[in-house]
């Protein structure tokens, strides 16, 4: 076997809510028989941007928000590859909010996990897009992007769970990886990941959060009483866990890729059956 | 038929109107015909950032050789609009036609149309509403009025048409072949019968040229070249390259998208890259600057891409439809940080197509950003050129490693320290190609590091590659007289003029050089050296501020001989106007000498 990079420890604070994602994602990966080397993790800037380093990948350090948008470029190219983008809040609420917004619209199939702690943890603790009123100084309401992704008819699967609750957040991670697998598009699942050094929520979030897939009656697939519950939940200011929206619609890559070749990362680009076709481009500025 | 005319040599016409009229329909589809005729013809458009309204003039030049500017003067002026004469009535002379629509009038005596030249007044727009229910079909009418006159067959025009409108369905092309031949009615009644138009047309060699611009070109190229993924936000005067890839890539298996903004198409294209497809990405100015971080991203993580840079005027939105050349420092020296590039600049339709074709291939062999500076012109501007021998294209992919390669290997490091500064690169999927790669410094295996010996080590790395391809890099095309010592310097649109002027000046018996810059950056020592062996250079660029002469100088070139050319005003140089500033300016220095 070809010795490459060695997956080195985290860099992450004793305790930080990161470690039960990747906890989480390399149980799901293993589980799902997905070899290593067909995996492919785009990573935002941030604590939670340094989780490809941990683990046996093929692994992109993006430009800080970008994480969406290169993935979805990941995806287009080479649809066989497991695509995982993975960041924090800042990282794709802030300064990439708007390819949030967009990439429910477009659907792609990548997987796509927010680590939320509320804060800007690596830069030492500034208000973040998800912060509560007050923290640090926030005059702002925090965003909610699960009832973005509602708003939005393109997307297919929001999901949100909490690093204190693993056993739940492995079932949400298996649930993502294969409604992606299953030509679905995007899933989305936010990840309530505290940071233990400036905003440690453990104990707001131990009591505030609510989990959905246990109570009675709840149906993921309905658009408009997922939004109306989600809507009762935050006026009661509890934080909803579980599935909490699947849909069915074709990914991105199945329909803007042409069925009658290879994928283009996958192509032979010496192939001399592309002559006719090169030919006939050239003709079409002479006739 | 008459043997006493004259064979059709170079005539510049000129349609102009209100935008939305269909000024640069008309000369599009004269273009067309001249070029089905063996004529070489050359447009060129002068239009406003706005969908309908304004004055906006559409220019031909045909002409019996290449000839790839439009000439100084105007020969045929086709008006629909009152405003549009007295605009362009300064480019005509004594010996120019006037054909100007009638509907509102007469011509105004301050039309300012020279004494000594034909007017022919035809109510083309009376005759559209009428007819068709619809002012447009003024277009169609007037090309055959016009068609008629320089002596075009009525069969050539109707093969033309039928071409053109065919695409648009049965009712759209029965309406414009019927608005040719009410064209053909009015030009019988002003008395420009069939077969005595003003010149015989001799078609200079039998093969067919390409109608073709210099966006539609890179576009072709980069498909031929195996470019497999494209990203693009529409932006003047770029987006011809997106709308052409649209309906050709997807043949070819490969994807165009048009994401949210140019942010997003970077990073989707750097997506698209990382994968190992050749990817390209098209844009002016403004998308240029947004784009910025993701440039600094590709010499970083030393991911190949190719980075169209159609120039318009600047600063900021500037004048959005007008052509400048002042990105050039932006393309030699945006982004932070210090990380290899190279730059690339054709001058030709025909250098478009290669000159992509090189890029992607530079690319990937380097692992690097390569930006290829159009400008306005080049980038819209139709010309016909000789067929491009596509079948010649050779794709080299650069140090790739497949799985059964990575199988006899030991240890696979993504940014292995070698020679040339290439690290050979495992596409995602592979097995045993795992790797780390990023924007942050890193060690061999593209882990994150700030060892200041590893740091030392890995920017010389990447530094070394600008060493490395100098022998792969396009070097200049030379012209004219070698031992002159007038010499000029240019790039994109400006070289169709430089030839021009080159000819009259040499008619006058004054003899220059031309040194066609191909590669930008890295600067070659040609360029300088150049500027050195000849004692006067022109440097002619549309910029302010002598952007191409203040790189030279920065490499050595001689600033003592160098004659900045500057243009800025947004209007397109004539070669009359290059011939004028060149004899002022050797006035002036012999005057200084003497």
């Amino acid at each position: 076997m070809t010795e490459t990079f060695t997956p080195t420890r985290p860099i992450w604070c004793a305790g930080c809510g990161d470690f039960g994602v990747l906890e989480a994602l390399i149980t799901a990966l293993d589980e799902l028989q997905i070899p290593v080397h067909d995996r492919m993790f785009i990573a935002g800037i941030g604590c939670s941007g340094s989780l490809q380093n941990y683990l046996s990948c093929y692994g992109y350090h993006a430009l800080h928000g970008r994480v969406l948008p290169t993935a979805t470029g990941v995806k287009l190219a080479n649809p066989q590859l497991t695509v995982v983008g993975v960041g924090g809040d800042g990282d794709g609420y802030a300064i990439g909010g708007g390819h949030l917004m967009h990439s429910f619209k477009r659907n792609p199939g990548v997987t796509y996990i927010v680590m939320n702690n509320g804060t800007y943890g690596l830069t030492k603790g500034q208000a973040s897009p998800t912060s509560v009123t007050g923290f640090q100084g926030n005059t702002e309401e925090d965003l909610d992007p699960i009832m973005l992704g509602l708003s939005i008819p393109g997307s297919t699967f929001l999901a949100r769970g909490y690093s204190g609750h693993p056993a739940q957040l492995l079932q949400l991670t298996l649930a993502a990886l294969r409604h992606t697998a299953a030509g679905q598009g995007l899933s989305y699942l936010e990840v309530l990941s505290p940071c233990v050094t400036y905003n440690d929520t453990y104990r707001e979030w131990r009591t505030g959060v609510f989990n959905i897939d246990s109570e009675d009656g709840y149906d993921p697939g309905n658009r408009a009483g997922a939004f109306e519950r989600m809507s009762e939940l935050r006026e009661q200011g509890r934080l909803p866990l579980g599935l909490i929206y699947q849909g069915e619609r074709p990914a991105l890559e199945s329909l803007a890729l042409n069925p009658e070749f290879a994928a283009p990362a996958r192509q032979d680009l010496n192939d001399p059956g592309l002559a006719a076709g090169y030919r006939e481009a050239m003709q079409s500025f002479i006739r | 038929m008459s043997g006493s005319k004259p064979r059709l040599e170079d005539l510049s016409i000129i349609v102009s109107g209100q935008g939305g009229d269909g000024s640069l329909t008309v000369i599009n589809i004269l273009a067309d015909v001249l070029r089905s005729v063996g004529m070489r013809a050359y447009t060129e458009r002068d239009v406003l950032s706005r969908i309908k309204g304004g004055i906006v003039a559409a220019t031909l030049r045909a002409c019996h050789d290449e000839r790839l500017c439009i000439g100084s003067q105007i020969d045929l002026i086709v008006v629909f609009d009152l405003f549009a004469i007295r605009k362009q009535a300064h480019r005509l002379n004594d010996r120019s036609i006037v054909i100007y629509d009638s509907s509102g009038g007469g011509l105004p005596d301050d039309s300012g149309v020279p004494e000594g030249a034909r007017v022919i007044g035809i109510p083309f727009s009376r005759h559209a509403v009428r007819m068709f229910r619809s002012d447009i079909y003024k277009n169609s009418i007037s090309s055959a009025v016009v068609g008629r006159l320089i002596g075009l067959n009525d069969d050539d025009m109707r093969a033309a048409f039928e071409k053109r409108f065919g695409r648009r369905g049965a009712e759209a092309l029965k309406y414009n072949l019927d608005a040719l031949a009410v064209g053909h009615e009015l030009a019988d009644e002003v008395g420009l019968a069939a077969d005595e138009g003003l010149y015989e047309i001799v078609s200079a060699d039998s093969k067919p040229h390409m109608l073709i611009t210099g966006n539609e070109a890179v576009a072709f190229g980069f498909v031929v070249a195996g470019g497999r993924f494209f990203a693009g936000y529409p932006i003047t005067p770029s987006t011809d390259i997106m709308e052409w890839l649209q309906k050709w890539l997807p043949r070819f298996g490969g994807v165009v998208r048009q994401p949210e903004d140019e942010l997003s198409v970077i990073n989707m294209a750097i997506g698209a890259a990382l994968t190992g497809t050749r990817t390209m990405v098209a844009t002016s100015g403004p998308g240029l600057s947004l784009m910025q971080e993701g440039i600094g991203q590709l010499g970083m993580a030393e991911i190949p891409l190719v980075v169209v840079d159609s120039q318009r005027s600047g600063p900021s939105t500037g004048m959005p439809t007008k052509p400048e050349q002042s990105d050039i420092n932006l393309l030699v020296y945006g982004g932070h940080g210090d990380f290899p590039r190279i730059v690339l600049a054709p001058g030709t339709p025909q250098e478009c197509f290669h000159i992509t074709v090189k890029a992607c291939n530079l690319a990937e062999k380097y692992q690097l950003p390569v930006f290829i500076a159009l400008d306005q012109g080049l980038s819209q501007n139709l010309a016909t050129i000789d067929p491009i021998d596509e079948g010649q294209v050779v794709v080299e992919r650069g140090k790739r490693l497949d799985a059964e390669s990575l199988a006899g290997m030991a240890v696979y490091k993504r940014y292995a320290f070698s020679k040339d500064g290439v690290s050979a690169f495992a596409p995602p999927g592979t097995p045993g190609g795992m790797s780390l790669v990023t924007g942050n410094e890193h060690d061999e295996f593209g882990q994150v590091s700030t060892d200041p010996g590893n740091r030392t080590r890995m920017m010389q790395k990447r530094q070394s590659k600008l060493q490395s391809m100098q022998a792969d890099l396009p070097r200049a095309v030379t012209h004219g007289v070698e031992t002159a010592d007038i010499g000029f310097v240019g790039i994109g649109m400006t070289h169709g003029v430089i030839l021009e002027a080159m000819d009259i000046l040499a008619a006058r018996g004054v003899p220059t050089q031309y040194h066609q810059l191909q590669t930008l950056w890295p600067m070659l020592d040609e360029t300088p050296d150049f500027t050195r062996g000849c004692p006067c250079v022109f440097v002619v660029e549309y910029n302010a501020t002598g952007q191409l002469a203040r790189l030279i100088v920065a490499h050595g070139g001689e600033e003592a001989h160098i004659e900045s050319v500057l243009i800025y005003d947004g209007v397109p140089l004539r070669a009359e106007d290059l011939v004028q500033k060149v004899i002022e300016r050797m006035d002036s220095r012999r005057h200084k000498a003497a």
